[in-house]
């Protein structure tokens, strides 16, 4: 095996390590108890034959530089209708590989976490042993962790009887793992030429009708995820016995994300729309089937959709870098708020009186609120927008940082009018037809299963209107900007115009978001409205996919969703997302589910320039008429710098 | 005769250098003029300084006997000036088709709620809107390239882009900076015929800086030159081919000959 593979593997081995790391630090084996590290080693063999695909899928990728539009070009993907042809293709490039290469591969890095993690579980095994105190918030997790990795109780573990064969054991099964992840590879396309009984079988199967299996299998896994939540909602059902609530969760946070991936994989036209409505039958069913818990959360979830949808206007379609996006959320919440809530300000009960209103009753209602809600944030938008016009980039993101915190301030400062940090309280709920939302269903829709829903229409709102303003002359006007901001004012886009409207409606859809918000939690106070929230709404794009909603509808999921299902180890959130973070950067740098233009890589154009003139140049024929040309008295070209 | 482009006495200064100096020029109502000078000579910033994105010290550019000083880039576009750029500047992940669609932009009218809406008239813009970006792209030779993200363009074809870009405006005068540039034979010949055309066919009046004198001498009516920022001759191919300034800002006062000599060895 060439040198550059072998350290190949064994880097490959090292981010499998990362991952796995990661997914004990929060404390999954611990969950998952005695069968967890086949679990881990299955997640591990997983992730080197996506590893094995994409290395075998690279020069494919580069030697097609068109557009990849479709989902099933993305490798590690391809059980979409696009996989049968590509093997062949595949099959092709590959025959220069050997047979064993992948095997020896998988099982290369396979070595090196197994053997990661038996050195990482023995040690902390050893401290435990000899009594050594671990930091006390890692006590809480770390033996139930350590112990389901060596797969003994953790009393055994205190008792240092824990067998060397154990962490052998563990190594063997990583490394079993790999070669698994490299048959598999090379049965799919790798050693074809070498395993020849497995070229005839699946030529004789028909690639077509196993693809097509295994898409309608993905297809209906978010559907069979729904039914599973629905009838664990049942009286006297319960899941695995235990944490019923977080299962749950967990299981509608996956359906949703599935949801997504199974509209991928349809067939456009017929099929497509009918999945289409099947999901959203199924999705808007949702918010009648949780409970209260799990509604919350998924509110919270779309609530921060909205948020991301309108930040990915200003940062993925105009390219304008906003890290002060929460004031605009801010602002919805504290217009609701004020108008809704029995607070009222010195200054607004005195001109409310003036004005013959009595100041104790709620203002306006949640429905007459909303448009005022989302005019005032879009003015808020503006308002930061001028004077930022003329900066790019970080001074960009600078000046918007602090006017995200000067917002905040603000509200925690001027008590008189916004109660400084004891907030506002008792904000009044939506109302559907007049009544609470629980009556008109008869107790079907819980109060917060009637702001997931809000949010659920909302957020599908939003997405319409973003995409369709993307897909017009605006969007383009927007993406030039991003390319190049003075050719596309020189091509006849207005900047100025340009600009504040991207800024005016990133901030709606956030004032549409922080009205919800605010109705949500009841009380609002003014640290509910930190830079966090800013960086959360764009860690969830980048992770998503910049530009593409349905990858920030994941990117929630991801980082909205999943923290309540580890509620138990609060302590780990920001170390979790750092690393979340970097293991999805490094996997899938362009997010989870990458918007087209987003996908294609291109060079800087500067370089590319650079790049391709000079060489033209230097060979060019033309210069030899120049120079008779000249002979004739006319002039001489220089070389060009 | 009126010029459709009148440049009076524009100076255009960087620091201590004067890019451009005092140049005067007039440009004829469906002509082709070429720019040439030495490199650094200010031809790219009096380009500049026509569409907007330099405000000249002084002086005044009349377009069709308005003037277009103190202008922003997007509204001298949309009186009729386009441009394209030396080193190319296309929208880099876009198609070959959006890139024209951008090229539109001003003038399209439909509004925000109706992309939005997609009422029938919007709808009925955009698709004439990509109808004559397809026959845009077809005129400058691309058809066919539509759906190419335009940097997995070949170089060559690129320009050519450029080209289709700048005319979805809609332009009358076409600013081209070094259309040729990098070009081989074939390409350039093509390029030629293309400026022909867009004169003969669209009628555009077309102001092109060129570094290839087979290409200058062929394809102007008539042709200025600039040295150090200063206009130093103008008149037709042949008046400026024989114009001794000319060839003393090119070649320098001894080499002159020295060099002739040896280019036509060659
Ligand atoms: N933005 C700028 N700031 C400072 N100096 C500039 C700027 N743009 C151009 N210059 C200078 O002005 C002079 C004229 O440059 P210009 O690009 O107009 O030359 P040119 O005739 O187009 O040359 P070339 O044939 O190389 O394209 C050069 O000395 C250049 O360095
Ligand atoms: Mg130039």
């Amino acid at each position: 095996m060439p040198l550059e593979t072998a350290t190949g593997a064994v880097r490959t081995g090292l981010i499998a390590f990362a991952f796995l790391s990661y997914l004990i630090l929060i404390g999954i084996p611990g969950r998952i108890g005695g069968p967890a590290l086949p679990v881990l080693a299955l997640i591990a063999a997983l992730f080197f034959w996506l590893k094995l695909r994409r290395e075998s899928n690279e020069p494919s990728r580069e030697a097609t530089g068109q557009r990849q539009d479709s989902f099933d070009d993305k490798p590690g993907w391809e059980i979409g209708p696009r996989a049968a042809s590509k093997g062949s293709r595949l099959r092709d490039l590959l025959h220069t590989h050997s047979g064993t290469a992948p095997i020896l591969y998988g099982l290369l890095a396979g070595l090196t976490t197994g053997l990661l993690i038996a050195i990482v579980s023995g040690i902390f095994a050893a401290a435990m042993g000899n009594g050594i105190a671990i930091q006390p918030v890692l006590d809480k997790i770390v033996p139930l962790n350590v112990a389901a990795l060596i797969g003994v109780s953790p009393g055994q573990i205190a008792q240092s009887d824990v067998s060397f064969i154990r962490f052998i054991f563990q190594v063997l099964l990583f490394a079993g793992a790999g070669v698994l992840a490299g048959l598999t590879a090379a049965g799919g396309g790798y050693g074809l030429k070498q395993a020849a009984f497995l070229d005839r079988l699946t030529t004789h199967l028909s690639g077509a009708t196993l693809t097509s299996a295994g898409r309608f299998a993905g297809m209906a896994l978010p559907f069979v995820l729904l039914a599973y939540i629905a009838w664990l909602g049942l009286p006297g059902v319960t899941a695995f016995g235990t944490n019923e609530g977080t299962v749950r969760l967990l299981l509608t946070l996956i359906a949703t994300g599935s949801g997504l991936f199974t509209l991928r994989l349809s067939r456009p036209g017929r099929e497509q729309m009918a999945v289409a409505v099947l999901l959203g039958l199924g999705v808007f069913s949702m918010p009648f089937i949780l409970d209260q818990f799990q509604n919350s959360v998924m509110g919270l979830v779309f609530i921060f959709v909205m948020m991301g949808l309108g930040l990915n206007i200003v940062v993925g379609y105009a390219g304008l870098l906003d890290l002060g996006y929460v004031a605009f959320f801010a602002i919805g919440a504290y217009t609701y708020a004020f108008l809704s809530a029995p607070f009222s300000s010195p200054y607004i009960s005195g001109l409310l009186i003036l004005l013959g209103i009595s100041p104790e009753s709620p203002l306006l209602g949640y429905w007459m609120a909303l448009p005022v809600a989302m005019l005032t944030a879009a003015v808020g938008g503006i308002l930061l927008g001028i004077p930022v016009l003329r900066l790019r980039g970080d001074y960009l993101a600078i000046v918007t940082l602090g006017f995200g915190e000067i917002i905040r301030l603000f509200m925690l400062n001027l008590g008189e009018l916004t109660n400084g940090p004891r907030g506002i309280l008792e904000i009044s709920q939506p109302a559907l037809f007049g009544h609470t939302p629980v009556d008109v269903t008869f107790g079907l829709l819980s109060s917060q299963g009637w702001i997931f829903l809000l949010a659920l229409v909302s957020s599908a709102l939003v997405a319409f209107v973003a995409t369709r303003l993307n897909e017009s002359r605006l969007g383009r006007a927007w993406f030039a900007m991003q390319e190049d901001e003075d050719v596309a004012e020189a091509t006849g886009v207005h900047l100025v115009r340009t600009k504040l409207l991207a800024f005016a409606i990133g901030a709606t859809f956030a004032g549409m978001a922080g009205q919800l918000y605010a109705a949500r939690q009841i009380n609002i106070f003014p640290e509910n409205f930190s830079l966090f929230v800013s960086i959360d709404a764009l860690a969830l794009i980048i992770v998503g996919g910049i530009g593409s909603p349905a990858g920030i509808v994941l990117g929630a999921l991801a980082l909205k969703g999943l923290p309540e299902v580890l509620r138990g180890v609060d302590e780990y959130r920001i170390v979790t997302f750092a690393a979340l973070l970097v293991i999805m950067m490094i996997v899938r740098p362009d997010g989870i589910l990458p918007s087209a233009r987003r996908r294609i890589q291109s060079p800087d154009p500067e370089e590319a320039g650079a790049a391709g003139e000079p060489e033209l140049r230097e060979e060019d024929p033309g210069l030899r008429e120049n120079g008779e040309a000249l002979a004739k008295g006319a002039g001489v070209r220089e070389e060009d710098p | 005769m009126t010029a459709l482009l009148s440049i009076q006495q524009v100076t255009k200064v960087f620091g201590g250098l004067t890019a451009v100096d005092s140049v005067d020029l007039d440009i004829a109502e469906r002509s082709i003029t070429s720019l040439i000078g030495p490199n650094g000579a200010g031809k790219t910033t009096l380009f500049n300084c026509m569409t907007g994105l330099h405000r000249p010290e002084g002086g005044e550019i009349l377009f069709s006997g308005r003037s277009l000083i103190g202008l922003r880039p997007d509204e001298i576009i949309d009186r009729g000036v386009a441009r394209t750029y030396q080193n190319i500047r296309l929208f880099g992940r876009m198609t070959a088709l959006e890139n024209v669609l951008v090229g539109q932009h001003l003038r399209l009218q439909a509004s925000h709620w109706s992309a939005v809406l997609r009422t029938s008239r919007q709808q009925a813009e955009e698709r004439a809107a990509r109808e004559f970006g397809r026959e845009l792209l077809d005129f400058v030779g691309l058809s066919g390239r539509e759906e190419v993200v335009s940097t997995n363009l070949p170089y060559g074809d690129q320009r050519l882009l450029e080209v289709a870009r700048a005319l979805g405006s809609r332009p009358s005068l076409l600013l081209l900076d070094e259309p040729a540039a990098g070009m081989n034979p074939s390409e350039t010949d093509s390029m030629m015929d293309l400026v022909h055309r867009l004169r003969d066919e669209k009628g555009i009046t077309v102001f092109l800086i060129e570094h290839d004198m087979k290409v200058v001498m062929s394809i102007s009516e008539s042709v200025a030159v600039l040295d150090y920022g200063e206009k130093i001759a103008e008149g037709t191919p042949e008046e400026v081919r024989s114009n001794a300034r000319v060839i003393e800002a090119y070649l320098g006062p001894e080499v002159a000959v020295q060099e002739a000599a040896v280019k036509a060895v060659h």
